[in-house]
C-alpha cells in the first residue's frame, strides 16, 4: 500500500481545497455579514508520526484547543477533521457569531466555531468530486486542562497520513488563524487517490 | 421514492426524536417519539412556532443554530455535556436513574422540499444513560481523591497530603505576610500503651485523640497524621501566642478524661512542640517542621504533657551540639 501522492495527485488535491476554501469564505462572509478573506491554503501531506512535533512550537500554550470532528462519504472517503487555535482567536470570532461570553460555554462556543469551519470547507470538497459527507458531533479533544501535543499524540498515532492545511481567515477588523488536519486511514488513502486519479483522466 | 412504505413507520418507531421547522422556524413535523414525551399532537402544533410550543427551549441559541444551518446549509450539533438538552422531555428511566430529564445528544440538519424550500430537522438522541454513567463516575472519583487524602484509621489527613497542603499554606503566608504556625505533637509512651493494652486498645485511642483534637479546631487550620502516633496541625493566620493557647487546650483535653477501651481507662497525654513561620524560601515548610520538631524533643525531654513553643536559641545550641 503506498501513501505517497504522485505529482500529479497533489496538484489535484490542491486545486480541490483551493476551490472548497473559496467556496467556503463566500459562505461564511454571507453568514458573518462581513468580508471574509481566505489565502491560499498551504496544503501539506505528512506522516501522521510526526505531526505532535510539528505544533508544538505553536500550539504548546494551554490556550489552545484542539477539536475533533469525523466524517464519512461515498466511495470509502473518510476521516477525521482536527482544528487547532488560539483560544484568544476563537473569543474573536465567537463574537462575531453572536455569542456572548456568559450565554453559552467556552466548550459549546468552540465546537461550534470548529464545526462550521470544518463543514462548509469539507461540504465544498466534497461536492466537487459528487460525493457528499455526514459529521459526528465535535469533541474537544483539549482545551486549557490538557496538553495539546499530547492530545495530538493520542489522536494522530491510529492514522496513517494526515493532510495539513494551514488556514487564515482574514475578516475585516478581525483575523483569525488556525490550523486544520485531515486525519485519513490508509484504506480511505487509497480510495481518495483513486478519486483523484479519476478525475485527472477527465480533464 | 419505493421505500416510503418502510421509511415512514421506521420514523414514527425510532427511538429518536425528530422536529422539523421551516424557515419560520414554524413546526412542520414531529415523531411520534417526540410528540408521546411532550405530550403534544402533530395536528394541534403544526404551523405553530417552535418557541410557543416548546416553551422552555434556550430561543436565541436556537435561532442562531438553525441560521447557521440555514445560511451554511451544513449540519450543527449540541452535545449533552455542554448543555444537557435542548427541548425538556422527561426520560424513559424515571425509576432507576437520578436525572429528572433526557439528557440529549441533538444534530440539527438542513433539509430542502422538492419546491426548494428550506427546512431544519432536528435530531434527538436519548443519552441519558451516558449522563447517568458520567454522574456516577464523577462522584466515584470523588470518593476516590477523598480517600486518598485521608488516614484510614483515624479520618486525619495523610502526610502526604497534609505535607502538600502545608506547603501551600506556607507560601501563602508568605505571600500575604500573614502569620502561620506549626504544631507538631505525639501521644506520650505509645509503646507501653500498646503493650498494656494491645494494638487494638492503641488504635482506640489514637481515634479518640484525634476526635477531641478535631473538636478544637477551625476548618481553616490542616490537622493530619504525620507518622504512627505523631500528628501535626497547621494554623492559618495565627502567630506564635494564639498556636500556644491551641495546643495548652489540646493538651488539656487529652490529659483530662481517659479513653474507655473494653471497659478498662487508659490514662493518656500528649506533647506538643510549637513553631511560627520566620523562615523564607523554597524550603520554608521544612525548616518550620525541623523547628516544631525540635520543640517537640523539648517537651518530651522536659517530662512530656506539656507545651513547649520553638526558640531561636535552641536551634543554634542543637546545631552545635550536632
Amino acid at each position: 500500500m503506498s501513501t505517497v501522492f504522485s505529482e500529479e495527485q497533489r496538484d489535484c488535491l490542491q486545486e480541490l481545497i483551493n476551490v472548497a476554501m473559496g467556496l467556503a469564505s463566500d459562505k461564511l462572509a454571507r453568514f458573518l455579514n462581513t468580508f471574509v478573506h481566505l489565502q491560499v491554503p498551504a496544503i501539506e501531506l505528512v506522516n501522521s508520526s510526526q505531526i505532535p512535533a510539528q505544533f508544538e512550537a505553536q500550539y504548546s500554550s494551554t490556550e489552545a484547543a484542539l477539536v475533533s470532528q469525523g466524517f464519512l462519504g461515498n466511495d470509502g472517503l473518510r476521516g477525521e477533521a482536527i482544528v487547532l487555535y488560539q483560544l484568544d482567536n476563537a473569543h474573536r470570532i465567537a463574537a462575531l457569531l453572536g455569542y456572548d461570553t456568559d450565554s453559552a460555554s467556552e466548550l459549546e462556543m468552540l465546537t461550534d466555531i470548529s464545526s462550521i469551519l470544518t463543514t462548509t470547507f469539507l461540504n465544498g470538497l466534497a461536492g466537487q468530486i459528487d460525493n457528499s459527507l455526514s459529521y459526528s458531533a465535535p469533541r474537544v479533544l483539549s482545551s486549557r486542562q490538557t496538553n495539546v501535543t499530547e492530545a495530538l499524540i493520542e489522536t494522530a498515532c491510529h492514522w496513517e497520513l494526515a493532510l495539513k492545511v494551514d488556514i487564515s481567515y482574514q475578516l475585516i477588523d478581525h483575523s483569525f488563524n488556525c490550523d486544520m488536519l485531515l486525519l485519513i486511514p490508509g484504506e480511505a488513502v487509497l480510495n481518495i487517490q483513486q478519486i483523484l486519479d479519476r478525475i485527472v483522466e477527465e480533464y | 421514492m419505493s421505500e416510503d412504505w418502510l421509511t415512514g413507520p421506521i420514523l414514527e418507531q425510532l427511538n429518536s426524536g425528530v422536529l422539523v421547522v421551516d424557515e419560520q422556524f414554524q413546526l412542520v413535523y414531529l415523531n411520534t417519539f417526540l410528540q408521546r414525551h411532550s405530550c403534544v399532537q402533530l395536528s394541534d402544533v403544526k404551523g405553530k412556532s417552535l418557541f410557543k410550543v416548546f416553551t422552555d427551549v434556550p430561543e436565541a441559541w436556537l435561532r442562531r443554530k438553525f441560521a447557521s444551518v440555514l445560511e451554511l446549509q451544513s449540519p450543527s450539533f449540541s452535545s449533552w455535556e455542554q448543555r444537557q438538552y435542548v427541548i425538556k422531555l422527561p426520560h424513559l428511566r424515571p425509576v432507576t436513574s437520578s436525572s429528572q430529564f433526557m439528557a440529549q445528544n441533538c444534530t440539527m440538519l438542513p433539509l430542502s422540499d422538492p419546491a426548494g424550500r428550506r427546512y431544519v430537522c432536528l435530531l434527538i438522541e436519548d443519552a441519558t444513560d451516558a449522563f447517568v454513567y458520567q454522574q456516577h463516575l464523577q462522584i466515584t472519583m470523588q470518593k476516590l481523591e477523598h480517600n486518598n487524602r485521608i488516614d484510614g484509621l483515624t479520618k486525619a489527613l495523610n502526610r502526604r497530603y497534609w505535607e502538600e497542603q502545608l506547603k501551600l499554606e506556607v507560601q501563602r503566608a508568605q505571600r500575604y505576610q500573614q502569620p502561620l504556625s506549626l504544631l507538631l505533637f505525639d501521644l506520650d509512651k505509645f509503646k507501653q500503651l500498646n503493650d498494656q493494652y494491645g494494638h487494638l486498645g492503641g488504635d482506640s485511642v489514637l481515634i479518640e485523640l484525634t476526635a477531641r483534637v478535631r473538636a478544637l479546631l477551625r476548618d481553616t487550620d490542616w490537622f493530619g497524621r504525620y507518622g504512627g502516633e505523631e500528628f501535626g496541625i497547621v494554623l492559618t493566620n495565627t502567630a506564635l501566642a494564639g498556636a500556644m493557647d491551641v495546643a495548652e487546650r489540646i493538651c488539656l483535653a487529652v490529659d483530662s478524661t481517659a479513653v474507655t477501651f473494653h471497659e478498662q481507662s487508659i490514662k493518656t497525654s500528649v506533647s506538643i512542640g510549637v513553631a511560627q513561620l520566620d523562615a523564607t524560601g523554597e524550603r520554608a515548610h521544612e525548616v518550620l517542621i525541623g523547628q516544631a520538631d525540635i520543640a517537640l524533643y523539648n517537651a518530651k525531654r522536659d517530662g512530656r504533657n506539656r507545651v513547649v513553643p520553638f526558640s531561636a536559641g535552641e536551634t543554634e545550641f542543637l546545631l552545635k551540639a550536632n
